[in-house]
């Protein structure tokens, strides 16, 4: 089968607000699939109804082929979910936790023993199994959580901003995990998240907002089309700086003693900041957010219906 | 569903507050008697055979009943617990069926009622021996650990339909307090049932709670009964049991104790009926 997931033309409301207003997308088997959007944009309502927990108010829904809203306990046996808080029992150990959870998916004492040995070796925390939940690192937990999604073999790993409130640390230690899950078994992953940075491993992602998606594409190509990366330049000598910027006909903003220059691509900072080296302090480069997008997107529109007002 | 009521027991046990808490009504109702409730009941009464034993087994069949309601009130916290953490929603994405879930839920309310009862049963007759009056009999064990398991069953169905409307765990342990310290009253046990006026006495015997502290009553106050009133004039008996919660009368019918048996089994059965589906409409929210 090539997707995992369909959804072709999702809706549902909750009282007068849609929550999800008509969405489609797919996600191909083994890839790994971004579905960003900020707070309230629908991402939560749509893992809800792919898991069966909702039913949605129009549109179909697919995982392998079934539908969840009938299929329900079949589709959740196909879906691991690792939530966006840590909702494992803190006064229970790793092993008690992953034991009771493997039991809910009906396995043996014997199977659910192995799951916990298998996915504890995916995800490293074997040292972990005796130590008590409650008493994890943010880090731990999450791998650990990731474990729990794991047991029983889904073939598709739902990730609900999985990364909020982790340090750097523990987040490139996950995102090492996932990739290196993603290489050796064909698990489709479904991430929801706040951050484009996040979104860049993805094969594809989909930007939401107010239950709409308002922009898809591989990473590369949002990003491209959608917002552009900053330079931002703090000056040795900032009278001097200035000249030479208005000198070459630049487009540049001031703000705070720094100027900040637009750029096509990341690399084009290269031969900027190799110009005016003499002149500066130091230099960054932000890469695009995904509120950057998000504002791109908004103007665009509005110069969009601006447009059609005066044609009309 | 096994797995799941085991794992809400461990949960229990292993937080020591939670036991704590628990017992603490129970607690707080014997330190009540043993520093003044004892001493005004007993003075209020005249001399009679066997009235130590008989007021110690009124108290411990006050602090049976209570105990029945509290642990499992605090059993349920649990739950409540698990829906303000959202971890509901970890058990709602695995194939387990939500009757299961609710299911697991009571039945761990239920074992660590029963549990905790039957620990007091046993401290109860501690107590009897400390205080120097025969034990209980196997008889009386057996009974008791009957009437346990009902005024258990009743108290887990009723509070399985209130306990769907708490969101957050503050809201329960305020909640929780309030059943704590109200049902020594509302069960006819820290004042007899005799001193209140009359529309009260119809309000407890409502309660299911009160019916399973007459049982109690009934069971373990039995022997001293017979003694204390051999030689007592008639109807002495008929007052002291009316006054102190050992038989209710509707109008001037006396009613036979397995009234109070059918009452106790017929709310457990009906709020459990009412309750299974109106959890089920909240957790879906």
């Amino acid at each position: 089968m090539a997707n995992r997931i369909d959804v072709i033309g999702l809706e549902k409301s909750f009282g007068a607000v849609r929550a999800v207003d008509g969405i489609s997308f797919h996600v191909k088997t083994g890839s790994l699939f971004s579905f960003l959007g900020t707070n309230g944009a629908g991402k939560s309502t749509t893992i809800a109804i792919l898991l069966g927990l909702l039913k949605s108010d129009a549109g179909t829904v697919l995982i392998n082929g079934k539908d969840p809203s009938l299929h329900g306990e079949s589709v959740r046996r196909e879906i691991g979910v690792v939530f966006q808080e840590s909702l494992l029992d803190p006064l229970l150990t790793v092993r008690e936790n992953l034991f009771v959870r493997a039991r809910l998916y009906g396995m043996s004492r014997k199977d659910a023993d192995e799951a916990i040995q298998r996915t504890a070796g995916i995800t490293g925390i074997q040292p972990l199994l005796k130590r008590k939940y409650g008493k994890l690192s943010g880090g731990q937990k999450r791998r650990t959580d990731i474990a729990r999604a794991l047991l029983h073999e889904p073939s598709i790993l739902v990730l609900d901003e999985p990364t909020t409130g982790l340090d750097p640390e523990s987040r490139r230690q996950l995102w090492d995990t996932i990739t290196l899950l993603q290489r050796e078994s064909d698990l489709t992953v479904f991430l929801t998240t706040h951050y484009i940075e996040e979104a860049d491993r993805s094969d594809y992602a989909i930007i939401l907002n107010s239950g709409q998606i308002i922009a898809s594409g591989t990473p590369d190509a949002l990003r491209t089309e959608h917002s552009a990366d900053r330079l931002l330049l703090s000056p040795a000598n900032t009278a001097a700086l200035r000249k030479a910027l208005s000198d070459d006909e630049f487009l540049y903003r001031e703000h705070h003693g720094r100027f900040e220059i637009e750029l096509d691509s990341t690399l084009s900072a290269i031969p900027i900041v190799a110009r005016y080296e003499p002149l500066l302090a130091s230099f960054e480069v932000k890469k695009s957010s995904l509120e950057d997008v998000f504002l791109r997107v908004q103007e665009r529109k509005e110069a969009d219906a601006n447009a059609d007002t005066r044609k009309a | 569903m096994l797995t799941l009521a085991k794992r809400n027991m461990q949960l229990y046990f292993r937080d020591r507050s939670a036991v704590f808490f628990s017992l603490l009504s129970v607690a707080i109702l014997i330190a009540v008697y043993v520093f003044f409730l004892g001493d005004l009941i007993a003075d209020g009464l005249p001399d009679f055979p066997g009235k130590q034993g008989l007021l110690l087994t009124w108290v411990i069949a006050g602090i049976l009943s209570v105990s029945s309601v509290t642990t499992t009130v605090a059993a349920f916290g649990i739950f409540v617990e698990d829906r303000a953490r959202r971890t509901l929603e970890d058990f709602r994405v695995t194939p387990l069926k939500q009757s299961s879930l609710i299911g697991s839920y009571l039945l761990s309310s239920v074992s660590i009622g029963l549990i905790m009862c039957l620990a007091a049963l046993l401290a109860a007759d501690v107590m009897l021996f400390v205080a120097g009056e025969p034990l209980l009999s196997v008889v009386q064990f057996a009974q008791s650990a009957g009437i346990i398991l009902l005024s258990v069953l009743s108290a887990a169905s009723l509070l399985l339909l209130l306990v769907g409307f708490f969101r957050t765990s503050n809201a329960f342990a305020a909640a929780s307090t309030l059943i704590g310290t109200s049902i020594g009253f509302l069960a006819g046990i820290y004042i007899p049932i005799g001193s209140l006026p009359g529309y009260l006495q119809s309000l407890i015997q409502l309660i299911p709670v009160s019916h399973s502290a007459l049982l109690f009553r009934h069971v373990l106050m039995g022997p001293y009964m017979s003694e204390a009133f051999e030689n007592a004039p008639e109807g002495e008996a008929w007052r002291f049991q009316e006054a102190m919660g050992i038989t209710f009368h509707v109008g001037d019918i006396a009613l036979d104790p397995l009234y109070s048996l059918l009452y106790l089994a017929g709310t457990a059965i009906i709020f459990c009926l009412i309750a299974i589906p109106v959890t089920k409409r909240l957790n879906h929210r």
